[in-house]
């Protein structure tokens, strides 16, 4: 059976900046993959690439056996400046991958501020279904009940922690059929850390194939099935759950024993 | 000034006032959605009110002064979205979009305007009024057209309010302003929203048109003066919701009926702009606005 997700050798950044090189990663149906690396590194860009919100420089990303990209040679810094679909065809649609089932939850997002919760969940599941009905429109307030509290809230008045519980319910309301988490405990307190951890859990254990990008081994290490080991911008290891090492040992391999 | 002045000058600052909303309505939503600004604005007013004239009026097609509107709108809608797509669309994803756009639509306002000129000539027209003669109530005397202007565009608010705030489709177009990414990971069709939102910026303008038209004379330059005072109004209020440029017009139509009366017209633009500059002295977000772009 092939993967759900193929990445092969696709290379990216920002021009003229490259960011990440001939990365391959294989994300197998109903696998949870986890994406660990150190700040910096590419890992965001990498998984904006995936999701199109940038062209790939090079590369194919098959998602359950579909090319989302447009093959073919990178376009020339003149005719990329156009933006004619007739003329020059984007080498990625987000609008299809999100479509395809490929959702990203990105790190930190500000959603949008000034829609309230309420609204914000109106227009998820639309959107990446185009147009079809959630399947369970009181998903978000079983995953996180703080939300429901908060509902006629505007975004920006939620609480970092609420906002990555409304990202995250967002992306569950879209029907995901893998869902890119882009470090959802980011710039969190420990207890609101231990929550969002949770509601991961409960959506692995719905079945959701996962990308989790972490910055604590110890919680990929209880969801992931494979580790892949991010760093200078290309995938150094993949390493299987039991030989994940725990979080100090994995930071001797990467930076040298500092401590 | 005695009453029936002061109730006359304010009347006509409420006429300006519906007026300049439905314009600014349509630069604040192309503003905060797709981050530029349309000098074509304009010059939709004036094709909004040709169109009008063209279905509506005996001398021209003949439909009558409701279906000619309608079928305006209608088709300033079409022409905005094609306009966004011709002029703003090549250059979305360039950086120097906003200069860019400032030159395609600045173009784009000046082949208008002279199609305009080109198909129905430089003679002043006016567009045949829905109704005619004056309603009188009271110590308040008002032309019958006038009336039904600002009742249309009252409900026409109304309906622009309900649809960003309550339907799916409006939901979607302020997340797109508010946040373009992350609408594009929720799967939502930016470019088709863009292409929207243009489009309705300028059914909105080409109804302002109609209104201009058969209350004042039109010309093929008639959007000019509108564009200046819809653009003061969108600095004035800020684009922090709908509701802060409606507020900011009726402000701007009442502050120039008095400077009409009480300085003359030939200072009003003046005395505008002078009151434009002073509120991005201090208040650069806009008398109503917070510092953010957002619908």
């Amino acid at each position: 059976m092939s993967a759900l997700l193929k990445v092969e050798r696709l290379s990216g950044g920002y021009e003229p900046v490259q960011i990440f090189k001939d990365v391959d990663l294989e994300v197998e149906h109903g696998a949870c993959a986890g994406l660990f690396g150190p700040n910096g590194h590419g890992k965001t860009t990498l998984l904006r690439t995936i999701s199109g919100l940038i062209d790939p420089w090079s590369g194919n990303i098959l998602f359950d056996g579909v090319q989302l990209n447009t093959p073919g040679e990178r376009r020339t810094r003149r005719s990329r400046n156009l933006n004619y679909d007739i003329l020059v065809r984007r080498r990625m649609d987000p609008k299809k991958v999100a479509r395809a089932g490929l959702i990203h939850v990105a790190q930190g997002s500000p959603l949008f501020p000034e829609l309230t919760v309420a609204e914000t969940l109106s227009i998820a599941p639309a959107a990446a279904r185009g147009g079809g009905r959630p399947s369970d429109p009181e998903l978000p307030f079983t995953l996180f009940p703080q939300l429901k509290e908060r509902r006629q809230s505007k975004a920006r008045f939620l609480s970092g922690g609420e906002r990555q519980m409304l990202a995250i319910a967002c992306g569950m309301l879209a029907a995901p059929r893998l869902l890119i988490l882009d470090e959802p405990t980011l710039g969190l307190s420990p207890k609101l850390r231990l929550e969002l951890a949770d509601a991961v859990h409960a959506i692995r254990g719905a079945g959701v194939p996962i990308i989790l990008v972490d910055q604590d081994v110890g919680f990929l290490r209880d969801l992931v099935d494979k580790l892949h080991v991010f760093d200078h911008g290309s995938i150094s290891r993949v390493l299987p759950r039991a030989d994940i090492p725990d979080h100090e040992t994995l930071m001797a391999d990467l930076f040298g024993k500092a401590h | 000034m005695d009453l029936p002045t002061l109730i006359s000058i304010l009347q006509s600052g409420l006429a300006l006032g519906v007026l300049y909303a439905l314009m600014a309505f349509g630069l604040a939503i192309v503003w905060t959605t797709l981050g530029i600004f349309n000098f074509a604005h304009g010059a939709f007013i004036a094709a909004g009110a040709y169109l009008a004239w063209q279905f509506g009026n005996a001398a021209a097609f003949g439909l009558g002064y409701w279906a000619g509107a309608v079928l305006a709108v209608a088709a300033m809608f079409v022409i905005g979205a094609v306009v966004q797509l011709l002029l703003v669309r090549p250059f979305e994803r360039h950086r120097d979009i906003v200069l860019l756009t400032v030159i395609t639509t600045l173009a784009g306002a000046t082949i208008i305007t002279n199609l305009l000129n080109v198909i129905w000539g430089p003679r002043m027209k006016q567009i045949e009024p829905a109704l005619d003669g004056e309603i009188v109530f009271g110590l308040v005397h008002m032309r019958s057209q006038e009336a039904v202007m600002i009742a249309v565009v009252a409900v026409t608010l109304f309906a622009l309010g309900w649809f960003l705030l309550r339907t799916p489709l409006g939901r979607s177009m302020r997340a797109v302003a508010q946040n373009r990414e992350a609408a594009q990971l929720m799967g939502l069709d930016v470019r088709l929203l863009y292409a929207l939102t243009f489009g309705l910026a300028a059914a909105v303008a080409g109804l302002a048109g109609v209104f201009i038209g058969s209350i004042r004379f039109m010309s093929p330059t008639m959007g000019d003066d509108p564009l200046q005072k819809a653009l003061v109004v969108v600095i004035l209020g800020g684009v922090a919701r709908f509701t802060s440029s409606v507020y900011a017009a009726f402000a701007v139509g009442i502050i120039e009926a008095f400077s009409t009366y009480f300085v003359g017209l030939y200072w009003t633009p003046a005395v505008l702009f002078g009151l434009m500059i002073l509120v991005l002295i201090v208040k650069p977000e806009g008398l109503f606005g917070r510092r953010q772009r957002s619908v």
